[in-house]
């Protein structure tokens, strides 16, 4: 496995966990301060681009050099590894450092723009950041602290049967840097199991897009709520009461849209939603309002969790 | 007339713009495409649509630029399951991506960006990431509970206490605009958006 920090990160901030799930960004926190990882949060990044970037609106020099920028606020916080909590952030990132890095004509253009426009401090030189020694996802810290995050379990889940989501932007863009594996992915599954709980594995769609497709979700829905059905009805035939999640776009698909596509389908599908980061914050005691925000979830939490019983 | 190329005259020219375009990140793989069919095989717009992205990459060997106009193209979910399972390394979605950047430098396609005019407001005049407000009558229809909940936004980040604010300062705003001024975005933006008043 890839070596994964523990100190030096920039915690970077997503647009969609600020404002529908701000319980992941607590959540991460709570963990990661339990965890003894070093992290900080920078008033002055700013957005990846991700939907402008995947609804065609940005070009690849427009999300480079607003990418240039972040990189470069890493840099001087001496924070060089950046950690993202969602899989869009993630996959943008880091596919801007690999093109800063290896294509001289995007750097060398990109730099242009900025000496030329009085932003020389933003200057990206090859090689100031690492695609895969930087670039991480909140899921490769904690997979780094499985044996850490086992012993500071406080509550026991594991009589729910959970599944997992694994978002295709962590899994299958940059695929040669995913933790146990792309094709049958097991990051969270393995993560769950630290927590003490078993989740069901492989399931129909396991490895399918959660639907959210960008514009699809917003420009041609029907398509978008078809494909999420697939996996919707897979883990209903299961019988999954948690579904747990690595990205926001996803987490919004499943929580916000449930109840839209189970009168499509005419189903009624019980799952409750929760981030990786959620769920071991509650497994290691974080207040379910203080903590994992559960006031931002449309299924409730306590639809499934109605109490929480302690590790004997 | 055929828009395809014949074999003696540039075959491949149409792929080469692609391999050179700064998104490509698979080097030669769009030409060493075997038509195998393994991306229309996982792809979930191909499984509930006509898209076809087995059938992309043969328009594009072909040279077949009207690509560029069919509207199929837009149903890409980006989810890169066929970049992450072809057995030669090519990427349908990439190119996928590349053909849409090639079609809007020809000013085709601008009606499929009308909608997320707001996201580029938004990103260029504060230096937010946000899902355009334009959509925001039909999430308020489809979610239940969801506008009050935005409504208590501010309340609930308190509760949490999240730090710093969502709004960045006007020096962070000021240099993020710059950027998106000297790329060229904001000019983009402004010609999109005069074709979209044409249009209404």
């Amino acid at each position: 496995m890839k070596n994964v920090p523990d100190s030096n990160i920039l915690l970077f901030r997503s647009c969609l966990v600020s404002v529908e799930y701000p319980g992941v960004e607590s959540s991460t926190k709570f963990v990661f301060d339990k965890l003894g990882v070093d992290y900080e949060i920078s008033e002055k990044q700013t957005c990846c681009t991700g939907l402008g970037h995947y609804s065609d609106v940005f070009t690849q020099i427009d999300t480079s050099a607003i990418g240039a920028r972040n990189f470069k606020i890493a840099k001087n916080l001496n924070r060089p590894n950046l950690v993202m909590m969602c899989a869009t952030c993630y996959a943008i990132n880091k596919k801007s450092v690999k093109l800063l890095n290896k294509n001289d004509d995007l750097r060398n253009e990109i730099n242009g723009l900025f000496e030329d426009n009085g932003l020389k401090h933003l200057t990206y030189e090859k090689n100031d950041l690492l695609p895969t020694e930087n670039i991480f996802h909140v899921v490769d810290i904690l997979y780094g602290k499985k044996d850490e995050i086992e012993k500071n379990i406080k509550y026991d889940l594991s009589e729910y049967k959970i599944a997992t989501h694994h978002g295709c932007h962590y899994c299958k863009v940059h695929y040669e840097d995913t933790i146990a594996g792309f094709r049958d992915p097991n990051i969270l599954d393995e993560l769950v199991e630290a927590c003490g709980c078993k989740t069901i594995g492989w399931y129909d769609h396991k490895r399918a897009t959660c639907g959210t497709g960008f514009r699809q979700r917003y420009s041609n829905p029907d398509l978008s709520f078809t494909a999420t059905a697939d996996k919707m009805n897979a883990l209903d035939e299961e019988d999954v009461e948690i579904l747990i999640h690595l990205c926001p776009n996803c987490h919004i698909q499943f929580d916000r849209y449930q109840h839209l596509i189970s009168k499509r389908e005419n189903k009624n599908y019980k799952a409750i939603h929760l981030n990786i980061a959620q769920f071991i914050a509650i497994v290691m005691g974080g207040d379910f309002n203080k903590v994992i925000g559960v006031k931002s979830h449309t299924v409730p939490i306590d639809s499934i969790i109605k109490e929480l019983k302690e590790v004997k | 007339m055929s828009s395809k190329q014949n074999i003696d005259d540039s075959p491949i020219d149409f792929a080469e713009e692609i391999i050179h375009d700064y998104k490509n990140s698979k080097d030669e793989g769009v030409l060493k495409c075997v038509q195998c069919g393994m991306c229309t095989s996982t792809c979930p717009a191909a499984r509930h649509s006509d898209y076809n992205p087995r059938d992309i990459i043969e328009r594009v060997l072909d040279g077949d630029k009207s690509i560029l106009n069919d509207d199929l193209l837009w149903n890409c979910f980006y989810c890169y399951t066929c970049h992450s399972v072809c057995p030669v390394g090519n990427s349908v979605c990439e190119v996928n991506q590349i053909l849409k950047q090639i079609a809007i430098s020809n000013e085709i396609g601008y009606d499929k960006l009308y909608e997320y005019m707001g996201f580029a407001d938004s990103y260029f005049t504060a230096a937010i990431g946000a899902i355009p407000e334009i959509f925001f009558e039909d999430i308020k229809k489809d979610v239940p509970g969801w506008w009050e909940f935005r409504q208590n936004l501010g309340e609930i980040r308190d509760e949490l206490e999240l730090t710093p604010p969502l709004m960045p300062s006007k020096e962070v705003i000021d240099e993020v605009s710059k950027i998106l001024t000297i790329t060229g975005f904001k000019e983009k933006i402004e010609k999109i958006r005069s074709s979209q008043e044409v249009s209404q």
